[in-house]
């Protein structure tokens, strides 16, 4: 009995993925578990494994096309065998295969299986900004983003009025010019794909929560010095130790013990979680991933730092599976290496906090009445208000710095 | 100035011509003794006597025909086809003949013939002399067609036909027969292809055609009393079109509408839709709006007739579309 | 000394003979069309005229300075007869930019103005009410002048044809029609479409002067002709001629002729070709036959080299000539 292969929901909040390549073609004898296809879903690309064994009889999604979860992509069964499809009471079957179907109603069931207006209308609510051309122009020759705005318009369209009023808005906002400016050459359009997409989309709802920030500096004078001996005693093809490394063991240790950062929001409740579970913000070529190391409370440094540098790795080769995205507790983004100073992070929903970390850098403190030249270090934690309150985040990272400035504690 | 009638300016326009021109002739159904079913060459028989005021048969494809075969000979016809419904049996010689013999012919020969004809709802005529078939030949190269709105422009625009050295047809509307308005001392022609702005506006361009220009008009003056203020663009000549004076007026108004009584589907008012979202899609801040008559043929019981076909509250209806005041 | 009998009788001949070497180059031309056509280097779709070349030389040399005609779908016979050199006509059906109207019109769109050639028509009747219109500005103008409607038996069916000799009759104008009975329409024979089988009943009708001639003798054409032309330009009204005539070839080049036996086709080609008729009478000796047929060969053949040398048109010139 032939069966269909059905795009697989490979994470929470996925919706559908792009075949990127078939790694089996048409009559090819498939086992179950054999990689059939790579699939491009919002977060990653990975190959996707047969679950049945058979002849792979019909590729129903050609690559590069983008498929709703749950749809079927092929059909894998028995040589020669013909394959009908489940009967259906509703229209919706019509994607479904027909019986016994000639070569021509499979080509053009087929072609049904793709763009539905369904996907289509979903797309329309989704991500697409509804608004008139003379609105689109406004908007991008005076770099507006149309997303933000409300339209007044028929059906809640956005026209020329409101982008002329978003404009006024802002009073900080540079002055309009009197007239638009003479566009001064082409603007390039890079569409959202993929992850770009699915970062414009957290990022957006991370606006919509009510995010406060607190800051503190830590003199990293021990932190270094332990870097220094766990980096000595690094082995051969081992990783070293980054700060990083240090800040994320010490960030699940403090988290442990304020357990109301270690927290996700989840609308009607707040879920305080049994592990750390850090991610680190991985910069990659057209965006951002960020990986998770999980359980760090209990791990050595040259444990996290093993761990850190194989998902850093397949992060950059795109060869991170959807777990390594997933579970996270708390965010960690280090920009020091940019020598950026301080920063303010977008929150990483639904976590409670992400801290940002700036460069270390040697400043003057006042020790005791003398000026002393120190490493110091900036960290910025966001949080959701939602789910943390000032004084726990206070704590917290008061807890972090605490441990920075004495490793030992920790322990 | 003087004022004179829809109807006298076109009598105005073919009689002067037929003045100062031995080649200008007229000839159609019942235009003699009766002047024409809707009175237009009343009197001319007595000026110009029955070879140039030339009464013909039922037989619009042999008359508009002839006039082909006496423009190609040298002559300037005006031939009148009582209905517009009447040209679909003239089809032939104007859209095979007329519009191709120049083109076939490789250049050789002209056909200044001008074709009158009227038509229009509004007094029940009935499905089969209702109609506004004008999008038909808009489709035709090698044809100009003119559709005139008010006097002092249907006796230029006219003037400019008789003396086009291409077959035109020049669309009346029987409703505006009485329309009396200014006209210039002088006959001048009008160039074909030139619109007329009526009315400026900052808001909503309306490009009316016919009857609906008034009708656009009407609107206008009761937009502005809820603060929109309404451009009136007038084309005059749809074949060629004047898409210059269209484009720039939507460009400075950044909203359409079309309006005019054929039905919608199809009509001037699509191509016209197709010329602003092309040459002004940036500059539109709302989808052009399309008025004409619903997709019937035209009712004869006056008040299915009137629901049939557009009228002011209908164009003013699309302009408060338009800015999103519906 | 010749008596006047004598002259008359010469006369006459040298005409004739004038005929028989006129009929013979479109014959020959239409042949060389044929021929071209099977070669692969004719576009379109091609009507000739071989069997009705008396017609039109009968007609046309009958017609005087000024007069005009237009012409249908098998036109390459009357065009050549109303002057337009083969060269310009093969030209025109290659689609070159000499040919008679510059590549735009083709085999079934000939005009040559200059030469009062109107236009051929590919919409069966669509040229008749065009004639009733020049003859009408002739009237008016009062110009001694006649225009000329050739047409078949096919189009005395459609309305133009009834509602233009109505309209010529009801006006006097000076036009003459010239009904080319061929018994066909296209493909469809007379009895399949023709309700009668007396055609000059149908001109009887709207009141005109009716005559019929046999089409395939070319004198007897010239000869009706020129009454008819005389009685329109006289303003005695249009006249319609019915030349009953013999189409020897197909509808169009490649029909097949499914339509008719093989036989009636041989046997026509014996007994009814109008120029192996005129040449039994005139008595021709065979070396003035063969210097006659050599000459009208390489004409054709002239043609040919003429149009092959052309110029083809710019494409984009297609958009001229729309409007004047």
């Amino acid at each position: 009995m032939a069966s269909q292969v059905t795009l697989p929901r490979l994470g929470q909040g996925m919706e559908s993925g792009t075949i990127v390549r078939w790694l089996k073609s048409e009559g090819d004898r498939v086992e179950k578990g054999d990689a059939l296809y790579e699939l491009d879903t919002e977060k990653v690309t990975q190959e996707v494994e047969a679950d049945a064994s058979g002849v792979l009889l019909k590729i129903l999604a050609g690559e590069g096309e983008e498929i709703e979860v749950g749809k079927a992509i092929a059909v894998i069964g028995e040589q020669g065998e013909e394959y009908s499809p489940p009967e259906s009471a509703d229209s919706d079957g019509e994607e479904e295969l027909t019986a016994t179907a000639g070569v021509e109603q499979q080509a053009e069931q087929r072609a049904r299986v793709a763009p539905r207006p369904q996907a289509a209308e979903q797309m329309e609510n989704g991500g697409r900004v509804k608004a008139s051309p003379l609105a689109r122009r406004i908007a991008r020759e005076r770099g507006i983003d149309l997303s933000a705005l409300r339209g007044t318009g028929p059906e809640g369209r956005i026209v020329a009025e409101d982008v002329e009023r978003a404009e006024k808005a802002p009073p900080a906002a540079p002055a309009p010019a009197a007239a638009p400016a003479a566009p001064t050459g082409e603007v390039e359009t890079i569409p959202l794909t993929g992850m770009r997409k699915t970062i414009a989309r957290r990022m957006t709802e991370a606006w919509e929560a009510p995010a406060f920030q607190i800051a503190m500096t830590a003199d990293v004078t021990a932190a270094i010095r332990l870097r220094q001996a766990l980096v000595a005693r690094t082995g051969e093809g081992e990783a070293k130790p980054t700060y990083s490394d240090i800040l994320t063991k010490v960030c699940a240790v403090a988290l442990m013990r304020h357990r109301g950062v270690n927290a996700l929001f989840g609308g009607d409740e707040i879920q305080l979680q049994p592990t750390a579970n850090v991610g680190i913000a991985v910069a990659v070529p057209n965006g951002l991933l960020v990986p998770v190391l999980r359980s760090c409370e209990g791990k050595t440094i040259p444990q996290l730092a093993a761990e850190r540098a194989d998902l850093v790795a397949r992060t950059r080769e795109g060869k991170l599976r959807q777990e390594d995205l997933e579970g996270g507790t708390f965010t960690i983004s280090n920009l020091g290496m940019y020598g950026v100073e301080r920063f303010v992070a977008v929150l990483n929903p639904p976590q409670a906090a992400i801290l940002a970390v700036g460069a270390i850098e040697e400043r003057a403190v006042a020790r005791d009445g003398e000026l002393l030249a120190r490493p110091i270090m900036e960290m910025t934690l966001s949080c959701d208000h939602r789910t943390v309150d000032g004084a726990t985040a206070s704590e917290f990272l008061r807890t972090v710095k605490q441990f920075l400035e004495e490793p030992g504690l920790a322990l | 100035m003087p004022a004179l009638t829809y109807r006298e300016a076109i009598r105005d326009a073919m009689s002067e011509a037929m003045r100062r021109d031995d080649d200008v002739f007229v000839m159609g159904e019942d235009i003699a003794e009766m002047g024409g079913s809707m009175g237009v060459t009343q009197g001319m028989l007595d000026e110009f006597g029955p070879d140039r005021v030339r009464n013909t048969p039922i037989s619009e494809m042999a008359i508009v025909g002839a006039g082909i075969g006496a423009a190609v000979s040298g002559m300037r016809p005006i031939v009148e086809v009582m209905y517009q419904d009447f040209m679909t049996l003239a089809m032939e010689q104007l859209v095979q003949q007329a519009a191709k013999h120049r083109f076939m012919s490789g250049g050789q020969i002209k056909v200044p013939l001008t074709i009158r004809t009227q038509g229009g709802a509004g007094w029940s005529p009935g499905a089969q002399h209702a109609q506004q078939l004008e999008a038909w030949f808009l489709h035709v190269p090698g044809i100009k067609v003119v559709f005139a709105s008010t006097p002092a422009d249907a006796r230029g625009l006219l003037w400019s036909s008789i003396y086009d050295d291409n077959p035109v047809v020049f669309f009346e509307h029987r409703t505006l027969y009485n329309l009396k308005g200014d006209v210039p001392a002088e006959i001048d022609g009008i160039e074909l292809g030139r619109a007329r702005v009526h009315r400026e506006g900052e808001d909503v361009t309306i490009v009316a055609t016919g009857r609906l220009v008034h009708e656009a008009l009407k609107a206008a003056e009761e937009a502005e009393q809820d603060g929109i203020s309404v451009e009136v663009v007038d084309p005059r000549t749809l074949l060629p079109l004047d898409e210059e004076t269209i484009v720039a007026s939507v460009r400075k108004t950044s909203r359409c509408v079309v309006a005019h009584e054929a039905v919608v589907r199809m009509g001037f008012g699509a191509e016209v839709a197709a010329i602003v979202q092309h040459q002004a899609f940036d500059y539109l801040d709302a989808p052009v709006e399309r008025v004409g008559a619903k997709f019937a043929p035209i009712p004869f019981a006056p008040v299915m007739e009137e629901y049939v076909i557009p009228h002011a509250e209908d164009v003013l209806a699309a302009v408060r579309r338009t800015m999103g005041k519906d | 000394m010749a008596t006047l009998e004598e002259k008359g009788q010469s006369a006459s001949t040298e005409r004739l003979k004038e005929f028989l070497r006129e009929m013979l180059l479109i014959r020959r031309f239409e042949e060389k069309v044929e021929e071209r056509f099977r070669a692969g280097e004719l576009p379109g779709f091609l009507h000739v005229a071989i069997g009705q070349e008396a017609v039109a030389v009968g007609v046309c040399r009958a017609l005087e300075e000024g007069d005009v005609i237009a012409s249908t779908h098998r036109a390459h016979g009357h065009t050549i007869a109303k002057g337009t050199h083969p060269n310009e006509v093969m030209a025109e059906l290659y689609g070159k930019v000499e040919g008679t109207s510059h590549g735009y019109g083709g085999s079934m769109h000939l005009y040559d103005v200059e030469r009062g050639n109107l236009g051929a028509n590919a919409v069966v009747g669509g040229g008749l009410p065009g004639i009733v219109g020049a003859a009408l500005a002739f009237k008016l103008r009062g110009e001694p002048r006649v225009a000329v409607a050739f047409f078949g038996d096919g189009a005395t069916n459609i309305g133009t044809f009834h509602e233009s000799l109505n309209l010529a009759q009801l006006w006097m104008v000076p036009a003459v029609f010239v009904c080319e009975n061929n018994r066909y329409a296209e493909s469809t024979p007379a009895k399949q479409h023709l309700p009668i089988e007396d055609m000059t009943k149908r001109a009887e009708a709207y009141g005109m002067t009716s005559m019929a001639v046999d089409g395939q003798d070319v004198e007897a054409v010239y000869e009706a002709a020129r009454k008819a032309l005389k009685q329109a330009r006289d303003g005695r009204g249009p006249v319609f001629v019915v030349a009953d005539c013999v189409r020897l070839s197909g509808h169009y080049v490649g029909d097949p002729q499914v339509y008719r036996p093989k036989e009636e086709i041989l046997e026509l080609r014996k007994s009814r070709d109008p120029i192996e008729l005129l040449r039994a009478r005139l008595e021709l000796a065979d070396e003035d036959w063969e210097e006659m047929d050599r000459e009208a060969t390489r004409i054709a053949e002239d043609s040919v080299e003429f149009a092959k040398k052309g110029t083809d048109p710019r494409p984009e010139d297609a958009l001229k000539n729309v409007y004047a």
